[in-house]
């Protein structure tokens, strides 16, 4: 019975009868509607930076310059180049897993958590602690609103919509040249949080780690097609979102449990 | 921040710009025919497929260039685009129809999909279009579980029970139990 249902979906969806004309111009007409939404979109976007370079200098005028560049600064000597042509390459170096246990973190220190954060994070010596098991990255922290997030000056703007309904919004960071890096939502605020692909867990887990290691290290650890999720405590609830490529660890992300975002 | 912003504007309204919009519209050309038949098997009709399609792929045409960094597979995105559109449309118009109680049959006249006889395509015209994008995505796309529940942003246990909803009220249609 159960095969008999199975095998008539597949006819039915095979089916030359499901094909659709295409009408000629449908090409044309697809280039003039993005065409369209593009120069809509881009009128707002630049409305949106004159109005955030305006804010972000008079802000400027008002702080010590120290405290704006930091992160940017120390992470732009490990990272490649911010413009991101292509997702980070899974690691080939072998990751030493040391064992950088810390003894309380400073919790989300605002706009100085990745100062002193090791720029060459495999030494034997940890020479700070590494980002804390805490919903935050950085000056980021899951649930923050996106006009409290812009405020940390870490998003990179503009902002791209992070679904097709444009629902959500989606930044790269200082720290992190990938457009999808942040996804915020309007009504959770930040659903996604994607670390800096030098950072590791507190348990020592980052990119390159092997899918064994991240079982080893969490093993609450649940695998997801190419993906290892681990649950964590604390308030807002949220969960380690391993991203892999079938071996080693691609992508380190923070996940609101309450995410209302698609595909987030 | 600055830096990157004029560094991002550039490229987008310099050559690369032109260039991408050739690869776009040669993207479209050559992928318009299949979206249009998985669009077809989403919607049930073939109206609403050319709408889909359409709206998904202008969203995705205009930020074209940031798509591909992405570095997915710029028509895996579409397919779970038009998977994730199609969903939220329906809702939208449900609640317009809860309010202006719209007649259901006559807005898709039976000539215009040609599978309208068949009785199983019947049967899942009646199904709530997240169930039926399970079943789309599992039998027309061959997706694994873990692949949908990620297509739609929902977990793997809503995926079963998703799945199997559908199926049962798909073989109580068809008079099967």
């Amino acid at each position: 019975m159960a095969d008999d249902l199975d095998d008539e979906l597949r006819r039915l969806f095979s089916d030359d009868r499901l094909d659709v004309h295409v009408s000629p111009d449908a090409t044309d007409a697809v280039l003039r509607g993005a065409d369209r939404r593009r120069r809509r979109r881009s009128a707002m976007a630049t409305a949106l930076a004159v109005v955030t370079l305006v804010g972000a200098g008079i802000g400027l005028t008002q702080l010590p310059p120290s405290t704006d560049t930091t992160s940017a600064d120390v992470l732009a000597t490990s990272l490649p180049s911010t413009s991101s042509s292509s997702p980070p390459p899974p690691s080939i170096s072998t990751v030493i897993v040391t064992s950088v246990v810390t003894v309380n973190p400073p919790p989300n220190p605002p706009n100085s958590t990745t100062t002193g954060s090791p720029t060459k994070p495999r030494t034997s010596v940890p020479p700070s602690p590494p980002p804390s098991e805490t919903a935050g990255v950085g000056a980021l922290v899951l649930g923050m609103s996106e006009a409290d997030a812009l405020k940390t000056k870490s998003l990179v703007e503009p902002s791209t919509p992070a679904d097709p309904e444009g629902k959500c919004v989606a930044y790269a960071t200082t720290s992190v040249p990938d457009n999808n890096a942040v996804i915020i939502s309007p009504a959770r605020g930040i659903v996604r949080l994607t670390l800096p692909s030098i950072a590791k867990t507190q348990r020592g887990i980052g990119v390159g780690s092997t899918v064994a290691e991240v079982k080893a290290a969490y093993p609450a650890a649940t695998q997801s097609g190419t993906e290892l999720r681990v649950e964590m405590t604390g308030t807002p609830r949220w969960t380690y979102v391993f991203e892999t490529d079938g071996a080693t660890v691609t992508t380190v992300r923070k996940r609101l449990n309450a995410s209302d975002c698609p595909g987030v | 921040m600055t830096a990157v912003l004029r560094l991002e504007s550039a490229a987008e309204r310099g050559g690369g710009r032109a260039e991408a919009v050739g690869d776009f519209a040669e993207f479209v050309r050559v992928s318009m025919p299949g979206l249009l038949r998985y669009g077809h098997a989403l919607t049930g009709n073939p109206h609403d497929a050319a709408d889909l399609v359409q709206s998904v792929l202008e969203k995705v045409g205009s930020r074209w260039v940031a798509v591909q960094r992405k570095g997915d597979d710029p028509l895996a995105y579409v397919r779970r685009a038009m998977a994730n559109t199609h969903i939220s449309i329906w809702r939208r118009r449900r609640r317009e129809n809860l309010v202006a109680d719209l007649p259901d049959t006559g807005a898709v006249a039976p000539e215009l999909s040609r599978l309208e006889n068949e009785p199983l395509w019947q049967a899942l015209r009646e199904l709530p279009p997240r169930q039926r994008a399970v079943i789309v995505l599992r039998y027309y796309e061959n997706l694994s579980e873990a692949e949908i529940a990620d297509t739609l942003g929902i977990s793997c246990g809503t995926v079963k029970s998703q799945s199997s909803k559908a199926m049962a009220s798909l073989r109580t249609r068809l008079g099967k139990d």
